[in-house]
């Protein structure tokens, strides 16, 4: 207990020492905390982005479509009786199914042309699956049947579309035989989905099918669910029960698309960075502590000279360094709370900000993006500052503590 | 490759597909007429110089290049300052790029081949249809009407169901003394009418008619025209073994 008063003692002594010390200790764990934010909104809109406007919950599929699926081929279609197959209607959780029919076309406006995603789509079973209702900022959805078509705001505006100008889209059937789809301009939607936004076009189903010659043939059945959690179970009983008839059919979750791999091996690499800033932050606490023992010197020497024995001296050291740590680590996690408040709430345009574009980056995420709040990355950051400090502390204080007194206090 | 030998001769050239099989099922006047026209435009192995000049508003691009065809294998190497050393290379149904700034070869699959080659109105897959229309249309005679000043007849060829072709239907006028497709209209199975080649200018090589001048357009896209000269053409050549391979293409 006397050392440790005597620690805490010289930690309010050498006030400035330690002020600047837990500042730097603050400082790292700081900017730990919000990197650990960033990453974690970043991953989190990407997933809600990727759930929200491309993949949903689930994906019912043909196996071998699976396998060549960034293609879009027009084969290996799923027949129409999947969408009304018992066994996907009584999924516990279910939200909404929605049937699609994707293929590659180059939308033309008469002057230039672009390649894009179409989607044939049911639109009141589209809507329950993907949020896009609420992102019209112009015009309006369509029905079936008609021979109109939503699509990105950026997409109308590369093309310079408005509502009501009609569209040619140059697709190949079945057969690898050109066709059009000529429609109306119905909607024009902005998400955060950059994809939405500059590469999809949605038209009515019925009409897709038609120009296509897949029948009633679609790519895909997409599966909203209460709650992404529920993903995981759902797939392995849906699968089952698509096992038992026919072996064809895969179910795959969110998080078994490559999106989603390619977004999490992306944050492991980023948080490997993150693991390097860590490294030098507990360099420079190492270089603190070290500084401060040499800084002592003759003190160590005269706690020697009045009989304190060297492990005394060490214990002493090491005390006083993680103290340092702790009121560093405390307050580094108190500024990283505020600041992922600050993050939670107000989010940050890097656009805006560096005229950056996330998708560039393969984060498919536009506009804002908001800190993510992770309790266990501040208990994380607080032991690594006291734990850090603690043991970069034992190797100096047992120098010093060996050194001669008479040595020590003249500095040699 | 089966679209540009019905398309255009002059085409065939250059992308080197040079085996228009114009051929029908069961008319026998519209038979007869494509086998007269195979026998101008049909060539197995030939080495031309081409240009092609390519027109998208007021942008105006020429590019020329060297090409080889024998049988289903053809290359086309860039000549022009701007594309110098880029080169295709078709073998089979296998269609390669090479850029010779990124050192690569790049095989163009998928939906890519639906694009204009090197930005012209002739697509990637027109140079990759195979030469098999007999399978794949039947062709009927619909007419007579003056191209030019010159008499053609009128065929109209529509694809044979479950066929894998690009185009389900196609005009063409055929000069009725010189057999040569003066005219072709390319439509999407919708009806819409996709492209127009025009065949402006033809040569005679001993008994043969040949086109060297026309034009493709665009129809889905406004003011866009590919005009495509044959320079030069020598029918029949000895073309190396190796010229067709990869390794070549590099």
């Amino acid at each position: 207990m006397l050392f440790i008063k005597l620690a805490l003692r010289n930690l309010a002594r050498h006030r400035n020492r330690t002020f600047v010390t837990s500042t730097i200790i603050a400082l790292a764990i700081f900017l730990f905390i919000l990197m650990d934010s960033l990453i974690g909104g970043m991953t989190d809109m990407s997933y809600a982005t990727l759930i929200d406007y491309e993949f949903g919950h689930l994906q019912i599929v043909n196996r071998s479509y699976w396998h060549e699926k960034e293609k879009l081929p027009l084969k290996n279609l799923l027949p129409w009786e999947t969408v009304n197959h018992p066994a996907v209607r009584n999924i516990s959780g279910l939200k909404g199914v929605s049937p699609e029919l994707e293929f590659l076309g180059r939308l033309n406006n008469g002057i230039n042309e672009l390649p894009v995603v179409g989607k044939g789509i049911i639109p009141n079973d589209f809507y329950k699956v993907y949020p896009l209702a609420d992102q019209f900022v112009e015009g309006a959805e369509f029905a079936l049947g008609e021979h109109k078509a939503v699509l990105g705001k950026r997409l109308a505006e590369l093309l310079k579309l408005d509502i009501g100008d009609y569209i040619t889209i140059l697709v190949k059937d079945k057969n690898e035989t050109f066709n059009t789809i000529d429609a109306e301009v119905a909607g024009l939607v902005h998400t955060i989905n950059p994809n939405v936004n500059s590469n999809y076009v949605y038209l009515p189903l019925d009409v897709v099918q038609q120009a296509l010659a897949v029948d009633e043939s679609i790519s895909r059945l997409i599966i909203r669910l209460d709650e992404k959690d529920l993903a995981h179970k759902a797939s392995r009983d849906l699968q089952g029960e698509f096992s038992q008839n026919n072996d064809q059919i895969g179910v795959y979750p969110w998080h078994e698309i490559e999106a989603v791999s390619v977004a999490d091996a992306k944050n492991a690499g980023i948080r490997v960075m993150l693991g390097v800033i860590l490294l030098i932050a507990a360099i420079a606490i190492i270089n603190n502590v070290i500084l401060a023992a040499l800084e002592r010197m003759p003190e160590i020497g005269m706690m020697k000279a009045m009989g304190l024995e060297e492990k005394e001296i060490v214990y002493v050291f090491v005390t006083e360094a993680t103290g340092i740590g702790v009121l560093g680590g405390f307050s580094g996690v108190i500024l990283g709370a505020l600041g992922v408040g600050v993050f939670r709430r107000v989010g940050v345009d890097f656009t805006t900000m560096m005229d950056l574009d996330m998708a560039q980056w393969g984060i498919p995420v536009l506009g804002k993006i908001y800190g993510s709040w992770s309790p266990i990355t501040l208990v994380q950051g607080f032991i690594f500052a006291a734990s850090a400090s603690f043991l970069a502390s034992i190797l100096p204080a047992y120098w010093a503590a060996r050194k001669d007194p008479i040595q020590a206090i003249y500095r040699r | 490759m089966r679209q540009i030998s019905n398309v255009c001769a002059a085409l065939l050239c250059l992308i080197f597909i040079f085996a228009p099989v114009f051929t029908t099922t069961n008319a026998m006047d519209a038979e007869a007429i494509i086998r007269k026209r195979d026998q101008n435009e049909y060539v197995n192995t030939a080495a031309a110089d081409v240009e092609m000049v390519i027109t998208s508003g007021r942008r105006q691009m020429t590019k020329t290049m060297t090409s080889y065809a024998e049988g289903d294998n053809a290359l086309a190497v860039f000549t022009n300052p701007r594309d110098r050393g880029t080169k295709f290379l078709k073998r089979g149904d296998d269609l390669w790029m090479f850029f010779p700034d990124a050192e690569d070869l790049i095989k163009i699959s998928g939906h890519m081949l639906s694009q204009g080659m090197m930005g012209s109105d002739f697509s990637y897959q027109d140079i990759m249809e195979s030469d098999k229309l007999l399978e794949l249309y039947e062709f009927e005679l619909v007419g007579e009407e003056k191209i030019d000043g010159r008499l053609c007849y009128i065929l109209e060829g529509i694809a044979i169901p479950e066929q894998e072709v690009s185009y389900y239907r196609r005009r063409s006028w055929v000069d009725q003394e010189r057999f040569v497709g003066l005219k072709e209209e390319l439509y999407a199975r919708s009806g819409r009418l996709l492209k127009v080649l025009k065949v402006n200018e033809l040569e005679q090589f001993g008994e043969r008619w040949y086109p060297t001048a026309s034009v493709m357009e665009d129809k889905l896209r406004k003011d866009t025209r590919t005009e495509f000269y044959v320079k030069s053409i020598e029918f029949n050549p000895d073309i190396s073994e190796d010229t067709f391979t990869l390794e070549n293409l590099r």
